[in-house]
């Protein structure tokens, strides 16, 4: 079908008036007119014609009628196959929709016929193709943008995928598949995750099945224990049995028995043998005593010889030592009475020098009390001038610094008064005769300056008088210079002087008084620099000292001095000589000393080897004696040793013997000891047993077996149950992914170069639930629709409608593509590739597009139809 | 027991003999011991002679020495294979298996056993020789004409669980109540009645069981009406409430026959004490009509084509086939819900 005028009669602002679209061409044509023109009018008009029935009232129906209200008509002249025919439809009022065929004018259908008319050749499915290729105004996307954009959308959408629904439904189940797949989803959420892992009941039946492994694993570990137990207790009993067997415990005890008696002859025999070693060790004893008494006599008769011959030797150094100690200590007895004679001496040298030099300091000390008597008075004088000096100082006001002020003052009053001079009239006279000249009455002195103070009178002898006006003085310098000099004055009445000079003599006398207490204290200084009571002190302590001073005549302290030197050096000759013989006495005493000991030695061991070798007279006899008592004990001993070995070699193996009756006991006891152990062995199998079988424990594992058996087929009629919907789930959805698979081909092949036009190498992915493109992949990144630009998505939106539009055409169904205002967010770049992209299909697909971009549309070219409105 | 005592005094019978395996275990617990030997003793009417069987085999000590122990007057223990004077004039000769698994004939002494002139019944436990197995497998191994060349005027066999006569004289009583569905006999006690030596042994057949245990396998060719066969081997309503129904379902069978019978088990499964069904023996049939039940063409078609190929692929493991018709059976389901 496509489109060849458009005819819309009191349609919204086209109140009253018919407005038409002639001159549509088969491939683009571009319907540019501004805003408000009525394009949307148009677009909506076309859709309603071929959407909703004749006798609807429907909003889309209801949205064309303008203010004014009346009947909306709406008309469209088509071609298709079967030729040239206009389809119209008036809504409303007077309801009517009719088919005319252009060639005669003939109406072909008319009302319902003509709705008939209409879907056959829209086909089979709700808004046909042209709801997939129709763009309204401001629904570019393909993803809401706002509430009431989104439920449009909403609603294009649901066009888009009505207008292909039946061979989607054909392919993919459809609706059905979708109820199927969801109470497959059902069953399988009741036993397993979406993962496929156990959940619901299966997960009960296989918990029940984990719970019941451990314990039925208990209780067979249980049952074991007591299998076990049984098997025990019956082999113990077969074994006490047999232990308790008299026939085999005679056999034990007879075997003890006969193993005992070997033990006692081996035993008897044992003793023998050590009797006799004990008589060959006796033998051996006396034997070797023998000899040694043997030997020791005649030694001892060799060591009598040698001890009286050393005893004999010792003496006589021991006598030679002593007469030389004796010798010895006569010397040293002189030598220490000479000793003692020069120490003596010694002591009486020191005392005569000792007394000298006392008698001697006691005369200086005599004489220094004279000296400090004399000093202690004239210090005493010193202190009195001092003394006074400071008295008469103290009583004299006349200080330097009050002289200072003195001058200060006197300074003041003087420039005051040359001040005081400088601004009077001075009148002073140098005569150089006899004549003198009077002021005022009174003569002036020659050479002194006097002052005048108003008008003076000057009586000038010879010459007449003068009359000097002086200039007046000012009343503020008058008062200073009488401050001043009264300052003066009160100064030196403080001295009772009259003048500076008086009072500069009184200033020098209190100076003087100052100088010579300052001299007395020098004085009293040198002569008592620690006062005058240290030297009265002194004087006591001298005075003392002096008390043994007499006035015999004094020996020389030097000749006591050397009569001492003398003495001490005799005491030092004499006591060296004193202790050189006492050493050569202690060498001689120590010598002597070791002589007695070596001396006593000898005689000690000379009784020592008379009384081994005894008596003089016996000692013969006694040497035949030992000599028979060693031969006998010699033969002794022989004999001891061929008894011993004669028993050892007929002794029994004690050992073997022992070991036989140790096995024979041991038999014995260990035979015992078993049954002790397997009798408690059996107690304690006996209440192990009774404890475990008190507890139904095999009833318990053969109940628990039961409780497995029918857990394991709950578990395993689960998991195959599972196993089956989810092999039906899988095969469902590879299924359906194939039908959609197929049904995308073709449009992803359609789509594929239309792409290409704007962006090298894309790709763009479909989504399996709605069907819409979901993804733009440019290079290795995928894009989703909804995170692209406004451009990218309309131009997406378009290109998705010419390769369904594309794809119809290819099945021989051909619907013209309307776009209203499609491309409002691409770039100039993009719209001329877009315009490419139209007249690339545009080569056998009519597209009308509609714009209110006049000069962007400029150079997309096509057809340029005529717009006319006129009244009706 | 209660049953087995009011069945022994309304026939007046005046002894019981239990031919091996009153415990299941060879050491139960002292309780049931104590409860057994108690309601024993509550049956004062009647002598109860208990030999062992091969679970409760004469070398569980701990269980006999308790039995010995908690026994009342009328309850005799035969553990050794020795006669047993049951009345005057009439000899028991026990074999009582000494192990699980004996392995050899215990009833062999029984011809050489000297009873004199008295009437001489066996009393065994194991299986016959032409007997393709015992409960267990080989508990023993006993002659079938046993009972005739020991002169035996009846030998009692115990073992088998569901009654069954060896010869006129040799008989398995069967366990009084049932325990699974191996047996399709009715669970009973024996009257045995033996007037005289020499007179053949009247044996009567005593229902003592109280739940039925019923295992109905339903064959289906593909032609069967699926849903009748499954009516036909239902019990009757009022039976239902004490049975125990396991129904394998074998055979073939169309898809939109199988989902019937499906539904009709479900609907019928409330009515038993316990209910089950297996399918997993059931192949199914698959043509065109049955698939165009699940959809005429499209992935649904497909799907349901993959998965009856899968199921009828000889050359795939017999789980994957099992899971892929479990799961084309699913999707009729689910295909003639939507």
């Amino acid at each position: 079908m496509k489109l060849q005028a458009l005819h819309l009669t009191n349609v919204r602002k086209f109140t009253h008036k018919r407005a038409s679209i002639t001159g549509i061409g088969p491939g683009i044509t571009v319907v540019s007119e501004a805003n408000e023109f009525g394009k949307s009018t148009f677009f909506d008009a076309i859709h309603a014609l071929f959407f909703e029935k004749y006798g609807s009232s429907a909003k889309p129906v209801k949205s064309l009628q303008p203010y004014a209200g009346g009947a909306v008509e709406v008309a469209a002249e088509i071609e298709t196959p079967q030729g040239a025919f206009l389809v119209e439809k008036r809504f409303l009022l007077r309801k009517t929709a009719r088919v005319v065929r252009l060639s005669d004018q003939a109406t072909i259908a008319q009302d319902d016929e003509a709705e008939r008319w209409i879907s056959t050749l829209l086909g089979e499915a709700g808004d046909g193709p042209a709801g997939l290729l129709w763009v309204r105004q401001g629904l570019l996307g393909l993803e809401p943008e706002g509430s009431k954009e989104k439920a449009l959308l909403t609603e294009t959408r649901r066009d888009l995928l009505s207008s292909v629904a039946g061979e989607i439904d054909v392919m993919t189940g459809g609706r059905r598949m979708d109820r199927v797949m969801r109470r497959l989803a059902e069953d399988l959420g009741e036993i397993a995750t979406k993962t496929g892992r156990k959940s619901g009941a299966w997960k009960v039946a296989a918990d029940e099945v984990a719970t019941l492994e451990v314990e039925l694993a208990r209780l067979t570990a249980q049952v074991e224990t007591l299998e076990g137990a049984l098997a025990e207790r019956k082999a113990a009993e077969t074994t006490l049995a047999r232990l308790e067997d008299p026939e085999a415990r005679g056999r034990r005890d007879a075997a003890l028995h006969a193993a005992q008696a070997a033990m006692e002859t081996a035993r008897a025999h044992a003793g023998l043998v050590t009797a006799a070693r004990q008589d060959r060790d006796i033998a051996a004893l006396q034997t070797k005593n023998a000899k040694v008494e043997l030997d020791g006599f005649l030694t001892a008769i060799d060591k009598l010889n040698t001890a009286e011959t050393a005893a004999r030797a010792t003496a006589e150094t021991r006598r030679l030592a002593d007469a030389e100690v004796t010798a010895l200590k006569a010397t040293s007895d002189v030598a220490k009475e000479s000793g003692i004679a020069a120490l003596n001496a010694v002591i009486q040298a020191r005392a005569r020098l000792e007394s000298a030099r006392r008698q001697t300091d006691a005369r200086k000390a005599k004489a220094e009390a004279v000296r400090l008597t004399a000093q202690i008075v004239k210090a005493q004088e010193a202190q009195t001038q001092r003394d006074a000096a400071r008295a008469r100082m103290k009583a004299s006001p006349a200080t330097t610094e009050w002289l200072s002020r003195v001058d200060a003052a006197a300074s003041d009053a003087s420039m005051r008064e040359s001040a005081h001079q400088a601004q009077s009239t001075i009148l002073s006279v140098v005569y150089s005769g006899a004549t003198r000249i009077a002021l005022n009455g009174a003569p002036v002195v020659g050479e002194q300056p006097v002052a005048l103070e108003g008008e003076a009178h000057l009586d000038l002898p010879g010459i007449g008088q003068m009359t000097i006006r002086a200039q007046a003085q000012a009343a503020d310098g008058m008062d200073q210079l009488a401050k001043a000099k009264s300052l003066l004055n009160d100064l030196l009445a403080v001295c009772g002087a009259e003048t500076l000079l008086s009072a500069r003599s009184a200033a020098a006398e209190r100076a003087e008084f100052a100088r010579q207490a300052d001299l007395a204290q020098a004085v009293l200084d040198t002569l008592a620099p620690d006062g005058i009571d240290a030297l009265i002190a002194a004087k006591a302590e001298a005075t003392l000292a002096a008390a043994e001073a007499h006035d015999e005549p004094l020996a020389v302290i030097a000749d006591l001095e050397n009569g001492l030197d003398q003495a001490v050096a005799d005491e030092d000759r004499t006591a060296q000589t004193l202790r050189r013989m006492a050493a050569d006495h202690a060498l001689a005493r120590e010598t002597a000393i070791k002589a007695g000991a070596v001396a006593d030695a000898a005689a000690t061991e000379l009784d020592r080897a008379r009384s081994a070798a005894g008596a003089d007279e016996r000692r013969e006899t006694r040497r035949i004696e030992l000599l028979r008592i060693d031969a006998q004990t010699a033969d002794t001993l022989s004999n001891a040793e061929t008894t011993l070995n004669r028993l050892i070699a007929s002794a029994p193996d004690l050992a073997t013997t022992k070991a036989e009756l140790q096995r024979a006991a041991d038999a014995v006891e260990a035979a015992s000891r078993q049954r002790a152990q397997v009798a408690e062995r059996l107690a304690a199998l006996s209440a192990q047993i009774r404890t475990l079988a008190g507890n139904g424990i095999e009833e318990r594992r053969d109940e628990i077996n039961g409780q497995m058996e029918t857990a394991l087929a709950t578990e395993a009629r689960f998991s195959r149950k599972a196993g089956a919907l989810i092999r039906l789930q899988a095969a469902l959805e590879a299924e359906r992914n194939a039908a959609q698979e197929t049904y995308f081909g073709p449009v992803q092949e359609e789509l594929k170069p239309l792409l290409a036009i704007l962006h090298r190498d894309a790709a763009l992915s479909f989504d399996s639930e709605n069907l819409l493109p979901s993804g733009l992949t440019r290079g290795q990144t995928e894009e989703m629709i909804d995170n692209l630009s406004g451009g990218t998505k309309e131009q997406i939106a378009i290109l998705t409608r010419l390769a369904f539009a594309r794809l119809f055409a290819r099945q021989g169904r051909h619907m013209p593509i309307v776009l209203d205002d499609a491309l409002v967010y691409s770039d100039d770049d993009r719209i001329i590739k877009m315009f490419t992209a139209l007249t690339r299909v545009a080569h056998d697909q009519q597209i009308i597009v509609f714009s209110c971009r006049q000069l962007a549309f400029q150079d997309l070219g096509g057809a340029r139809p005529m717009v006319e409105i006129t009244d009706t | 027991m209660n049953k087995l005592a009011a069945l022994a005094k309304e026939n007046a019978a005046s002894h019981i003999l239990l031919a091996g395996d009153t415990f299941d275990q060879t050491t139960p617990a002292p309780t049931v011991i104590r409860q057994a030997m108690n309601a024993m003793r509550a049956a004062e009417h009647v002598v109860w002679i208990l030999m062992p069987g091969n679970h409760d085999h004469a070398n569980a000590t701990e269980l006999w020495r308790q039995v010995v122990q908690d026994a009342p007057e009328n309850v005799v223990v035969l553990l050794k294979p020795a006669p047993h004077e049951i009345v005057k004039g009439a000899v028991l000769l026990p074999a009582p298996p000494s192990e699980r698994h004996p392995g050899r004939d215990l009833t062999d002494w029984f011809e050489g056993a000297g009873t004199g002139d008295a009437l001489r019944i066996g009393l065994a436990h194991g299986s016959v020789t032409d007997f393709d197995s015992s409960e267990e497998g080989g508990s023993s191994i006993i002659p079938i004409d046993r009972a005739r060349r020991a002169g035996l005027a009846y030998l009692g066999l115990g073992d088998w669980h569901g009654q069954m006569p060896i010869g006129t004289d040799t008989w398995y009583s069967g366990a009084p109540e049932a325990d699974g569905f191996k047996h399709a006999t009715t669970p009973a006690a024996l009257l045995v009645e033996i007037l005289s030596a020499g007179a053949p042994a009247k044996v009567t057949s005593l229902p003592t069981g109280s739940i039925t245990w019923q295992r109905a396998r339903l064959d289906l060719t593909e032609d069967d009406d699926a849903a009748a066969l499954h009516d036909r081997v239902l019990p009757p309503l009022a039976a239902r409430a004490l049975t125990l129904f396991d129904m394998p379902v074998t055979g073939r069978a169309h898809a939109l026959a199988r989902v019937a019978l499906e539904q009709a088990t479900v609907n019928v499964a409330p009515d038993f004490l316990w209910h089950r069904t297996d399918f997993s023996g059931l192949g199914m049939v698959h043509d065109t009509d049955d698939l165009d039940a699940i959809d005429h063409r499209g992935a649904l078609r497909a799907a349901a084509e993959t998965l009856a190929t899968e199921a009828s692929d000889t050359r795939l493991a017999p789980e994957v086939r099992e899971a892929a018709q479990v799961a084309l059976s699913h999707l009729f389901s689910y295909a003639l819900e939507a």
